[in-house]
C-alpha cells in the first residue's frame, strides 16, 4: 500500500517550511530589508537572525507603538499614523488570499514544531486519542482574540501614547514562544532568559518561558496547544472568507451519525462534524490541514477547493487506506513496543 | 600609530539613540510616567574636532550623497526621510598624511528598499574599514559581542593587516586581519560602575582604527560606532531554563489532569 497521503505530504511541506523559515535567512539574507515579505501570516520570528521571512505581528506592534501611538499622542496626521500598518495588512492579506488559513496548518514553524511534539508523546505512549471536550473548546477559544486585541494591538498602540511603559512596545513578541523555539534552532540561547530589568521585563519573560514549558509539555498529550490561543489564528479568522482555499462541506444525513471528522481534527473543531448548513466550513480555529476531508468515510462530503476548483475531495476508498494506515501508525509505540517485548519474554522458557 | 587629529567627540546630541536615557527619560523615570514613544526620525549632530578644511559627505542608502558644512564645530546629519544605514565620511588632508573617519547612522523613515551591504561595499575613501555586517535593524552593537570588520585599500581587502580597537572607557586591543582581510573583534565588557541584575542604558564608543602607507602618503582610517552594556547583567538564562522546567512540569500535570477527566468521563 502507498504510504503517500495527504498528511504525509503535509508533513514533507512542513518541514521544508520550517527549514526554509527558521534557516532560510542563509539564502535571502542577512537584513531585514531583505526578507522576503516582512508580514508573513506565520510565526516565522525575526528574532532568528537566520530566518528568512518576519510574521506579520510583528510589524503591526511596532506601528501600534511607533507611528500610530505616537501620532495620536502628539495629534499628528492620523491617515499618515495609521499608513504603515494598512501597507502591512495590505501585504499581509496578498499571501494570505493565496494560501488563507493554510499557513498555520502547512507553513507556520511553531505549528510544525507542536506536531513533532504530538508525535513524540504519541510514540512514548502520551498523547490523548480523545478530542478536547465542548466546554473546554468554548472556554479557550475567546483567549487568541484577547491577545490580538490586547498584546498586539492594544498595548502597543497605548505605549506609543506614553501610557505604559517602553517594555509594553512589543508585549507578545516578548512571550510567544516562537521567539525561543526558532532562536534555540539556530543555537542561539540568547532569547531563553528572565530579564530583571523591571517589574515588567520580568513579568513577561516569566509567562514567556513558563508558557514555553507548558508548551513543549502539554505538545507531547494535546494537539496543538499553543495554536489554540495564537493571535495569529484570530487574524487568519477576520479575513478567511477572502482566502481562496476553502473547506467546503456538503452534509449528507449520514453526518449526524459519524463524527470522525471532529475526531480527526487536531482543534477538535466539532462544528464541522455538527452544522449542517453552513457549506464553507473554514471556522475561526481551522488551520486548513485536511485531515478532517482525509477522514471523511462519504464520498464528496467534505472538501478542500480552490477557489471554485476541488483539489482534495473525501473519498471512501481513500478513507479506507487512511485509516489503516493511522492504526498501524498509532501501533508502532514505544509503549506498544516494550509490551509486545515483555510478552514475548514471557513466552519464553527460561 | 599616529593620534588621530580628527576625532568625533559627542554623538548624537540633538536626538538621543534608543537606549541613552535622556533629560526627559529621567525626569519620567523619577515620576515614574511613562513619555510618549520616543521619535527616532530628526536630525542627528556629531561634534568634531579640528575639522577646518575637512571634507564632510553624507551618503544615503541608495549611494546618493551630499556635502556637509559644519557650523561650529558640529555636524548635523538631515533628515533623508528614509530609513536604513547612512555614512557620514570626514576626510582631511594634511599633505603628507590623509585622514578618514567614517560612523555608519541608522535613520528612520520610510523604506529605503536598500540593502546595507549596497552602502558598506562602495569605496567611500582610499583607505576604509567596513563591518561585515552592520548590526540588523533593532540590534546594535553591544559588549561582550564578537562583530567583524574588513579593511580595504581602494577597494582591495588587506591581509595580515593590523587593525586597533579602543573604547571611550578606555579598553584597546590590535589584532592582525586573515587572508580574506578580515578582522573580528570582542567588544570589551567595559562599563565601569555596573550593578548586575540592574538594567544600563549607558552607551559608549568604540573606534576601530589603521594605518597604511602607500609611497609617501600615510593613510589612517577610524570606523566610530556606539555600543552598549551587554544585556546578559541584566537577563538570566539560568532563571529562564529553571522558569521553562517549572512551566514543563506544570503542562505535565495538567496533561495527566485532562486525561484522567476524560477517563472518568
Amino acid at each position: 500500500m502507498s504510504t503517500l497521503n495527504l498528511s504525509v505530504i503535509r508533513k514533507l511541506v512542513q518541514i521544508s517550511a520550517f527549514v526554509f523559515f527558521v534557516y532560510g535567512g542563509l539564502i535571502t539574507g542577512y537584513y531585514l530589508e531583505e526578507k522576503l515579505s516582512g508580514a508573513l501570516p506565520a510565526l516565522s520570528c525575526a528574532y532568528d537572525f537566520q530566518g528568512s521571512d518576519l510574521c506579520t505581528l510583528i510589524p503591526i506592534q511596532h506601528q501600534m507603538d511607533h507611528r500610530l501611538g505616537e501620532t495620536i499622542a502628539k495629534g499628528g496626521n492620523l491617515l499618515m499614523g495609521v499608513m504603515p500598518t494598512l501597507i502591512t495588512l495590505g501585504t499581509f492579506l496578498v499571501l494570505f488570499v493565496i494560501l488563507n488559513k493554510a499557513f498555520c496548518g502547512w507553513l507556520c514553524p511553531l505549528g510544525t514544531f507542536q506536531e513533532l511534539l504530538q508525535m513524540i508523546g504519541q510514540k512514548i505512549g502520551l498523547q490523548r486519542q480523545e478530542s478536547l471536550s465542548k466546554s473546554l473548546v468554548a472556554k479557550v477559544r475567546p483567549v487568541k482574540w484577547f491577545i490580538l486585541v490586547l498584546l498586539v494591538f492594544g498595548f502597543p498602540l497605548l505605549t506609543g501614547m506614553g501610557m505604559l511603559n517602553h517594555d509594553l512596545g512589543d508585549p507578545f513578541c516578548k512571550i510567544c514562544p516562537s521567539r525561543i523555539l526558532t532562536t534555540l534552532a539556530t543555537g542561539s540561547t540568547e532569547q531563553l532568559h528572565v530579564d530583571t530589568a523591571n517589574v515588567t521585563t520580568i513579568t513577561l519573560t516569566l509567562f514567556a518561558d513558563f508558557l514555553f514549558g507548558l508548551m513543549l509539555a502539554l505538545g507531547l498529550t494535546l494537539r496543538q496547544p499553543f495554536c489554540r490561543i495564537c493571535p495569529m489564528l484570530a487574524l487568519h479568522a477576520v479575513f478567511r472568507k477572502m482566502g481562496l482555499l476553502r473547506l467546503i462541506k456538503n452534509a449528507s444525513p449520514r453526518c449526524d451519525r459519524c463524527g470522525l471528522c471532529a475526531k480527526a481534527c487536531p482543534m477538535d473543531i466539532h462544528e464541522i462534524h455538527t452544522d449542517m448548513t453552513s457549506r464553507n466550513v473554514t471556522f475561526e480555529d481551522c488551520t486548513l490541514c485536511g485531515r478532517c476531508v482525509e477522514f471523511c468515510p462519504d464520498k464528496d462530503v467534505l472538501q478542500l477547493k480552490y477557489a471554485f476548483i476541488p483539489i482534495f475531495r473525501a473519498d471512501p476508498h481513500y478513507f479506507k487506506k487512511r485509516k489503516k494506515a493511522q492504526t498501524n501508525w498509532e501501533k508502532q509505540s514505544l509503549l506498544n513496543w516494550f509490551g509486545n517485548k515483555g510478552s514475548n519474554s514471557r513466552a519464553e522458557p527460561s | 600609530m599616529k593620534p588621530s587629529k580628527l576625532a568625533i567627540l559627542v554623538t548624537a546630541l540633538m536626538l538621543p539613540p534608543c537606549g541613552v536615557v535622556s533629560a526627559d527619560e529621567k525626569q519620567n523615570l523619577k515620576s515614574k510616567k511613562p513619555a510618549v514613544s520616543h521619535g527616532h526620525r530628526g536630525a542627528k549632530t556629531f561634534h568634531i574636532d579640528h575639522l577646518d578644511g575637512a571634507t564632510i559627505t553624507y551618503i544615503r542608502p541608495d549611494l546618493s550623497s551630499q556635502s556637509i558644512t559644519p557650523l561650529m564645530g558640529k555636524v548635523t546629519i538631515p533628515v533623508s526621510g528614509v530609513d536604513n544605514y547612512h555614512a557620514l565620511v570626514v576626510e582631511k588632508d594634511w599633505g603628507d598624511h590623509k585622514e578618514v573617519i567614517i560612523r555608519y547612522q541608522y535613520m528612520f523613515g520610510r523604506p529605503s528598499k536598500q540593502n546595507p551591504v549596497k552602502l558598506t561595499a562602495a569605496q567611500k575613501s582610499e583607505f576604509e574599514i567596513v563591518p561585515d555586517p552592520l548590526p540588523r535593524e533593532h540590534y546594535r552593537y553591544h559588549s561582550q559581542q564578537t562583530w567583524g570588520f574588513l579593511a580595504r585599500y581602494q577597494g582591495e581587502l588587506l591581509s595580515n593587516h593590523p587593525l586597533i580597537l579602543t573604547t571611550s572607557n578606555g579598553s584597546q586591543q590590535t589584532l592582525y586581519t586573515d587572508e580574506h582581510g578580515r578582522v573580528t573583534f570582542e567588544i570589551p565588557d567595559d562599563f565601569p560602575g555596573l550593578t548586575e541584575g540592574e538594567r544600563s542604558k549607558e552607551t559608549a564608543q568604540l573606534t576601530i582604527s589603521g594605518e597604511y602607507q602607500q609611497n609617501d602618503m600615510n593613510h589612517s582610517t577610524q570606523l566610530v560606532a556606539d555600543y552598549r552594556v551587554n544585556p546578559s547583567h541584566w537577563q538570566s538564562t539560568e532563571l529562564g531554563l529553571l522558569v521553562l522546567g517549572i512551566g514543563f512540569l506544570a503542562g505535565g500535570y495538567l496533561g495527566q489532569n485532562l486525561k484522567k477527566r476524560d477517563k472518568k468521563a
